[in-house]
């Protein structure tokens, strides 16, 4: 919006210094929490001199098993949940978005239940179903994390897609039938590639939410080598870790923010080039602007 | 394959996960909190069968919620103070920085946007971690704040304090808040602003009744993103105070859920907790339905 | 490519409770420019989308070459379609939508490049082949289209209203080249349109529907000049709709009494008697000066003149109440009337139409009578 007032006004500095301090105030206690991590001494709270110690040598996040361990476990569990959310997801989506029949609605309500009930309580079911009922593969650990994990973003994930398949008229699917692709074809053909943005962000989105994710990872969890960076952060910090245990952190989240820069920019030249015309509304415009071109 | 057996193909998948890891697995915490308890091994056994339910636990529960002066009650009461002040804190700070990106931002908008996702990219724990280092006894914040007189040398900001608590939901959930009411700000048409204007309001005026009612969605949306995991939060007094006088109604049902033979009263006040949200929740969800009607989306 | 046979016997879609069609029997002739015209919501499209197969009819049959193709699904059925949204796939450039529906049937390399190139070439968009959707124009995007049906060599091509979100010029300019494409190419053309020039203009025969019903079937001529009920002589061309009463009649002529004028009609039903509705049209609509005497003339008085450049609009209040349009070709001079003056309208009898769902023979005054009145008042004047 052009603003109307030519000079700053006392309210729109006042804006501006709320902006700043919050964003100040948001970002800076990370900031330190990573400077930390190359602390001379021990203590994760005063500082010390700077030193490499806990990023490289004997007594580093990447010496300790206890780290890596929790490192690599988490890792694991968001490249399953990555794997195994987004296909269900999408599939589901473009079922619940084109299905003409009374299954639709409670299936969409059923489905995204889990954005309406704290984690908490969707944990505790969880942690219930999988030890009182007999399930094959899904146990306390690994597989029930993966579980936990899924049916918490899976909501996320349609929320995206049928945001994205709204804007998706039925008639490119029929135009690919019309030309002789059987509706398998017309899915992988037509459909999938228009999508390809909400796929690239729910990829993002589950793979971020799942290193992050602490609740639904500890009820499920088993043994210690079932422990996430989220849940050795959660018992360690009391305790007198060492700045190792920032630099764990740290590296998680540089992590996500590396690749969620990376999809985001993937995201604009995917989108940009899936542009979908609307041809009713646009063709008048283009064919007075292109008079020539004929 | 028909087009209608293909939808069913992609779908089923889905569907089947949906029932059985949502809604079966809430029907077992149900069974759970209405069923009995196994007397040799002290725990829980779930009641499948409606006809086996048993009350017990329930009843336990709701005993402690007799109002204040029930155990659960005073935990539930410190909870909804906590969640409302830490509310107020998100709308105070949180809507000035959505309203300004959204409306004033200009050509930072990208920038601003970024660094507004950037701690939703950063681990709850990692940021709660940050914390634990800057307000223990020798951290930064004493060692700004102790100099000023502000409070006495070495204090324990995480020795159970009920601020440092909610100062830390606040700090943990705000930009989950500002998230959904600059959505909903942004798509706002600022030719309603410039109407008003045109038609004689002020910058205030404009704000309190053109600006303010139209975000009130916004506004709304943010604090159920908000509001319903702190209903359900334990870690974040985990991490910040360690001790249960400033716990809240998750820190009991996570408490609960840890020892085994209480595990069915975690369960009965995880239902309890979730009827509550959901009658709480009932007119938003109205409200969000009759807004999308009226902007005649 | 010969042009496919499509019959189609009481076919129906039902909506809810309401019949979006009602019935139909649809018979087109192999290689014809077939159009069906109508408002929106008389059910053209619903039809055009159940030879497609997009639409399940609740009855009937679609035969197509002597074979039902109702239960075949559509990537299936030897028809294509150009949508009226075009649908053209906006990942892919000109030359992958084109060759979309050859991919699918597994042509050889060369063979794929060449049929692509010719279809490009028949549209005239071989320069443009690389390009994307989203760079084209709308009347570029609609070639792509045709050229991307068109390469299967289809037996019948459906078009839903294909150059509505076109500008008048680029319109008409298309219009000439899909007709010429037609004729060119052979196959069966099944055209919905809600547009009767544009009808008029490209079909061999027209379907003009209303309410899911196919009011009449005819050449473009037929269903202008010769319109059987009041919905097409509407629904084409201005209508110049008279009410009367038929009294009487020999075979192919009616006598019809406007007010207290006899007038002879005979076109249409002229075997109907009572109340009825009759067209003329402007075009065959005669003005005279007040004192011109002859058979179906009615007197009037011009209400209003409408300059068209081509010709002129007079709009005439009858003195029997009912107005009547004519339409004066421009000659060069200026028209003999003005605003007020008092004229007779001619209204010619073969010009003169009486329509389906008038009378019925009961309704008939009695001959006898209506000669006896025009006795008194020729006796009286």
């Amino acid at each position: 919006m052009r603003s109307r007032l030519r000079h700053a006004s006392w309210g729109k500095i006042g804006l501006v210094a709320i902006v700043v301090l919050y964003i100040l105030w948001s970002l800076a206690p990370v900031a330190i929490a990573f400077l930390f991590s190359f602390n001379a001494g021990y203590s994760r709270s005063t500082w010390q001199g700077f030193s490499m110690q806990w990023w490289t040598g004997p007594k580093s996040v990447f010496n300790l098993p206890i780290y890596t361990d929790a490192i690599r476990h988490s890792l694991l569990l968001a490249v399953l949940a990555v794997i195994i959310t987004v296909p269900l997801g999408v599939s589901l989506s473009i079922f619940l978005s084109r299905w003409r029949g009374i299954t639709a609605r409670p299936a969409s309500f059923l489905a995204t239940v889990p954005l309406v009930v704290p984690e908490l309580v969707l944990a505790l079911a969880l942690f219930f179903l999988v030890t009182k009922v007999n399930l094959p593969i899904v146990t306390l650990g690994t597989s029930g994390q993966v579980v936990g994990q899924v049916t918490f973003i899976l909501p996320l994930v349609i929320v995206i897609t049928i945001g994205r398949l709204s804007s998706i008229p039925t008639g490119y699917e029929e135009a690919a039938q019309d030309l002789g692709a059987s509706p398998p074809q017309s899915f992988r053909l037509v459909l999938v590639p228009l999508l390809q943005p909400a796929i690239l962000a729910s990829a993002i989105v589950a793979f971020a939410v799942s290193i992050d994710d602490f609740v639904i990872t500890q009820y499920m969890s088993s043994t210690s080598s079932t422990q996430s960076v989220p849940m050795l952060i959660y018992t360690a910090t009391r305790g007198g870790a060492t700045p190792a245990l920032n630099a764990m952190a740290t590296i998680m989240a540089l992590t996500t923010i590396v690749i969620a820069a990376v999809g985001f920019a993937l995201y604009r030249l995917l989108a940009r080039r899936e542009q979908i015309t609307d041809a009713p509304a646009t063709a008048p415009a283009l064919a007075v602007s292109r008079e020539g071109a004929l | 394959m028909t087009p209608r057996r293909y939808l069913l193909v992609l779908g089923v998948p889905g569907l089947i996960w949906v029932v059985l890891f949502v809604t079966l697995a809430l029907y077992s915490l149900l069974a759970i909190a209405l069923g009995g308890l196994d007397p040799l091994l002290l725990t829980p056994v779930p009641a499948w069968n409606p006809l086996e339910w048993s009350t017990a636990n329930v009843h336990e529960v709701a005993q402690g919620l007799q109002p204040f002066s029930g155990n659960t009650w005073i935990v539930f009461q410190r909870t909804c103070i906590y969640i409302l002040i830490a509310l107020a804190g998100c709308i105070l700070i949180g809507y000035p920085v959505a309203y300004f990106t959204a409306v004033h931002a200009g050509r930072w908008r990208g920038t601003i946007l970024a660094l507004l996702v950037l701690p939703l990219l950063v681990s709850y724990m990692l940021r709660m971690l940050a914390w634990v280092g800057l307000l223990s006894p020798q951290g930064w914040v004493n060692a700004v704040l102790v100099p000023l007189h502000v409070v006495p040398a070495n204090y324990g900001w995480l020795d159970g304090r009920a601020i440092t608590v909610v100062s830390g939901l606040m700090y943990g959930w705000i930009p989950y808040f500002i998230i959904p009411v600059y959505a909903a700000l942004a798509r706002f048409d600022t030719r309603y602003l410039e109407a008003s204007r045109d038609l004689g309001a002020g910058t205030g005026s404009t704000f309190f009744h053109v600006t303010l009612p139209m975000s009130r969605q916004g506004l709304l949306a943010g604090t159920v993103v908000v509001a319903l995991p702190m209903f359900g939060d334990f870690f974040t007094n985990g991490l910040l105070s360690g001790v249960s006088s400033t716990g809240m109604v998750g820190t009991l049902i996570n408490t609960y859920a840890e020892s085994q033979t209480n595990q069915a009263v975690a369960a009965a006040l995880a239902v309890w907790l979730t009827v509550f949200l959901a009658i709480l929740l009932l007119p938003y969800l109205r409200s969000s339905a009759r807004a999308g009607r009226e902007v005649g989306r | 490519m010969a042009g496919g046979h499509i019959q189609i016997t009481d076919l129906s879609r039902l909506y809810g409770d309401v019949l979006a069609v009602d019935h139909i029997d649809l018979d087109m002739v192999p290689g014809e420019f077939f159009s069906m015209l109508g408002p929106s919501g008389c059910g053209k499209t619903t039809t055009l989308r159940m030879i497609a197969g997009f639409e399940d009819p609740d009855s009937g049959q679609i035969l197509l070459d002597g074979v039902d193709i109702r239960h075949t699904p559509p990537h299936k059925r030897p028809v294509n379609t150009v949508f009226q949204a075009y649908m053209i796939f906006p990942h892919l450039d000109v030359y992958e939508n084109v060759a979309f529906g050859l991919r699918r049937q597994r042509v050889g390399k060369d063979e794929l490049r060449r049929r692509v190139g010719a279809a490009l070439e028949l549209v005239q968009l071989e320069a443009l082949a690389k390009r994307k959707p989203s760079q084209l124009s709308g009347g570029q995007q609609q070639r792509v289209a045709l050229a991307r049906a068109l390469i299967l060599e289809p037996a019948v091509l459906l078009l839903d209203e294909p150059l509505g979100a076109l500008d008048a010029k680029l319109r008409h300019q298309l219009q000439d080249e899909l007709k010429t494409l037609q004729q060119t190419v052979g196959i069966t053309f099944v055209y919905v349109t809600h547009d009767q020039e544009e009808a008029l203009t490209m079909s061999d025969r027209i379907a003009v529907m209303s309410h899911g019903r196919v009011e009449q079937i005819g050449t473009p001529r037929e269903v202008y000049d010769e319109p059987t009920t009041e919905f097409v002589a509407d629904f084409l061309g201005i209508s110049n709709l008279l009410s009367a009463q038929a009294v009487s009649g020999v075979a192919g002529e009616c006598l019809l009494r406007v007010g207290e004028f006899l007038l002879t009609a005979r076109g249409g039903e002229t075997a109907a008697r009572g109340q009825v509705r009759c067209v003329v049209r402007p075009e065959r609509v005669d003005l005279e000066p007040a004192d011109a005497t002859g058979p179906n003339r009615v007197p009037g008085t011009v209400e209003r003149l409408v300059y068209l450049g081509s010709a002129t609009r007079a709009i005439v209040r009858l003195a029997t109440g009912q107005t009547l349009q004519s339409l004066i070709p421009s000659d060069g001079r200026p028209v003999a009337f003005e605003q007020g003056s008092a004229v007779q309208l001619e209204l010619p009898a073969d010009a003169l139409r009486v329509l389906k769902g008038g009378g019925r023979a009961e309704d008939a005054p009695d001959a006898e009578q209506v000669l006896g009145d025009q006795l008194e008042g020729a006796a009286d004047a």
